[in-house]
């Protein structure tokens, strides 16, 4: 019994021990949160944002951290839907006490996430969300590090125009997808208008679901059509299947779409079928800038012992997003002379919100501040598909 | 374009046929639904696509599939139905619910969560016949999965083994004491039901390109939404089920709207559940199932 009660004593000096290093740890830390998926479809993609988020987080603290005290920053895993991130907004913000949550990746899930973020008070930074009016509908709190994909259609629109001289457009669109449906029914049809082509079938487009797992009847109705061009509404996976039929069902036409489209590693998978296909997004590994190439190069080695595999050895413009995203809250905390430590959380994470108002110009990788609605500023680059590979063109 | 939506149709109905035939072997036989058969489909798929990334050739990559669906269906017959045959009738199917979610992320793990990819098959050649527009790779799924169907209902209506399966279907405790081995046949029935999966897996990520770790859950779905409009248990029901369930969704996709086609095919499973239990070719009477 004796021993017993000794042993219980131990474990609880132990605990207390452990409780207070902790105490004095988080004084002198500034804790972040990354809010994306782990687990689920979107798994790939959130672990090369873990990635990205990461090489930042090491550069940072590698260089002193901020003002001497460390960045230290906690991942949880939305697993691809909106029932897991918002229970993570609730644990980053409640029990670990995080200053600003990087993510969450989603457009449907930022849906949830976002009206959580401005009950609590804490300003979340999505970084793949780009169905259009997702941030302006969630104010204050709700920033996107992504460009929607209204901006990047007129770029693609006019590319097509000066390679293609197209004048009749078919437009085909992913029904299920809230980012794929609205590039379809709404954005390409304005776009197009005003870039005065003549959509074909913009009342009535070809439909599909997310993940179909044949085109087939799509394909040949679009055949039908006999258009100049297709506008895709659609996600790069299904792009690449909806093309891949369109030449089997011997279409020649080129296909068009904006930055979901450079998901999926379409140019190597695609083959010969792909070539010529234009899209755009707001960065790529084709980019030559320094910083580009310094940023490609920390994610590569880091890759190698942080989520290693083939789905995550190469970045893509998720973990550009999530690096310059961990950077603008770095930002925010040098701006406002924000104090390390978990005392006057919601004082400072209402100071972080207020930077990220304002700021109307930002030096990132591909990230240029925020516009009024909160959505990002960036520049847009458009590429057509050459050499299995996705070359710039503009 | 009619004529080419029906072939198209029955090219998209073939895999369903085949991957409702396989549901329809093991609850025909047992009376009891393999919930883990889309997750078996989905693994033949990726190991077709394992085989054909290391240089195999179709018929290798068909193999693979064949082999390891197979495989897996019987680690699900070992492990959810056989030690559980005394237990509750809903038992086993809960615990291959539970196994199916294991192979999803089993697959994840390996293949991860972006869709994998069958290699290109570039010297890919087209036909046109009288408006109707076939690629060879069309043509080669239209033959493999006619021939697989022909193949197993040869098998259990012309064999001796058939004869084994479909008297234990009709009755397990006779067929015991007139000698059929039931053991055997539930093993045979599950590497059958499997290897038809493998193949249907192979044969869509051919034709349609792409496949990811969920892929198994809707094909699963509709594989029983063919086989009860087929009739529960009746082989060739499960195929004409299939085929059927391919052009409703191809005919919906060309003259309706992508969005409406999830809710015909399950309005047509649950008309059918209500008004038509027995499908379109109810099975014989003294079946269990």
């Amino acid at each position: 019994m004796l021993r017993f009660k000794a042993l219980l004593s131990l474990i609880a000096v132990m605990t207390i021990a452990i409780m207070l290093t902790g105490t004095v740890q988080a004084q002198n830390v500034y804790r972040i949160g990354l809010n994306v998926p782990i687990t689920g479809g979107g798994a790939d993609a959130g672990k090369r944002e873990v990635i990205g988020a990461q090489v930042a987080v090491n550069e940072i603290n590698a260089k002193g951290g901020i003002g001497g005290a460390k960045l230290e920053m906690i991942v949880t895993d939305t697993g691809s839907n909106p029932h897991d991130a918002v229970n993570a907004v609730r644990k980053l913000a409640g029990d670990d006490k995080v200053l600003a949550i990087v993510g969450p990746h989603y457009s449907g899930v930022a849906e949830s996430t976002f009206p959580l973020g401005n009950r609590i008070g804490i300003v979340q930074v999505a970084v793949a969300s780009s169905k259009p009016g997702v941030a302006a509908a969630n104010r204050p709190f709700a920033f996107r590090n992504t460009l929607t994909e209204d901006k990047i259609a007129v770029a693609v629109v006019e590319a097509v125009k000066k390679r293609y001289n197209p004048k009749r457009i078919a437009l085909i669109v992913d029904i299920k997808d809230a980012v794929a449906r609205a590039i379809g029914t709404k954005v390409f049809p304005g776009v197009l208008k005003k870039a005065d082509l003549n959509v074909i079938n913009a009342k009535k487009p070809v439909t599909f679901q997310t993940g179909d797992a044949q085109f087939t009847a799509q394909v040949t109705k679009l055949k039908a059509l006999n258009p100049d061009a297709i506008g895709l509404g659609a996600l790069g996976p299904d792009a690449l299947n909806i093309i891949t039929e369109a030449r089997r069902q011997g279409m020649k036409q080129p296909f068009f779409g904006t930055a979901p489209l450079i998901e999926g590693n379409i140019p190597e998978k695609g083959g010969s079928a792909v070539v010529g296909t234009i899209a755009g997004s707001i960065w790529s590994t084709q980019l030559n800038d320094s910083r580009s190439r310094a940023f490609i190069k920390s994610y590569k080695e880091l890759a190698k012992t942080l989520h290693p595999g083939k789905f995550t050895a190469n970045p893509d413009y998720y973990p550009v997003n999530s690096y310059d995203a961990v950077y603008m809250i770095v930002d925010a905390i040098k701006a406002k002379h924000i104090k390390p430590g978990m005392e006057n959380l919601a004082t400072k994470r209402i100071a972080i919100k207020d930077h990220f108002s304002d700021m109307k110009s930002f030096n990132g990788i591909a990230s240029d501040g925020f516009n009024k609605v909160g959505d990002g500023k960036k520049n847009v680059h458009v590429f057509e598909i050459k050499d299995k590979a996705w070359k710039l063109i503009k | 374009m009619l004529a080419q939506q029906l072939v198209n149709g029955i090219l998209l109905g073939s895999t369903y046929a085949l991957i409702a035939l396989g549901l329809t072997l093991v609850l025909g036989v047992f009376g009891k639904l393999n919930i883990a058969h889309g997750d078996v489909f989905m693994f033949g798929a990726f190991a077709g696509v394992a085989a054909a990334s290391f240089g195999a050739s179709l018929a290798l990559a068909i193999l693979a599939g064949i082999f390891v669906s197979a495989v897996v269906n019987v680690i699900i017959e070992r492990s959810c139905f056989y030690p559980l045959r005394n237990a509750h009738f809903l038992a086993p199917m809960l615990s291959t619910i539970a196994f199916g979610i294991l192979l999803q992320n089993v697959a994840t793990q390996i293949w991860g969560s972006d869709p994998s990819r069958y290699p290109n098959i570039e010297a890919v050649t087209q036909f046109e016949i009288g408006g109707i527009l076939l690629s060879s790779v069309h043509i080669v799924i239209l033959a493999v999965s006619f021939s697989v169907m022909l193949t197993v209902d040869i098998v259990i209506y012309r064999t001796k083994i058939g004869r084994a399966l479909r008297a234990t279907a009709l009755d397990p405790e006779v067929a015991g004491l007139l000698g059929v081995n039931t053991k055997n046949v539930m093993f045979i029935t599950f590497l059958t039901a499997g290897a038809l999966a493998g193949v249907a897996g192979v044969l869509t990520a051919v034709v349609y390109s792409q496949i990811t770790p969920l892929i198994g859950i809707r094909q699963g779905l509709i594989g029983m939404v063919a086989m009860v409009i087929g009739g529960l248990g009746n082989l060739r029901g499960a195929m004409i089920g299939g085929i059927l369930i391919g052009l409703v969704e191809v005919l919906n996709d060309a003259y309706l709207d992508a969005s409406y086609r999830d809710l015909i095919v399950f309005s047509l499973f649950f008309g059918f559940i209500i008004l038509k239990p027995n499908g379109l070719f109810p099975q014989p009477s003294g079946n269990r199932s």
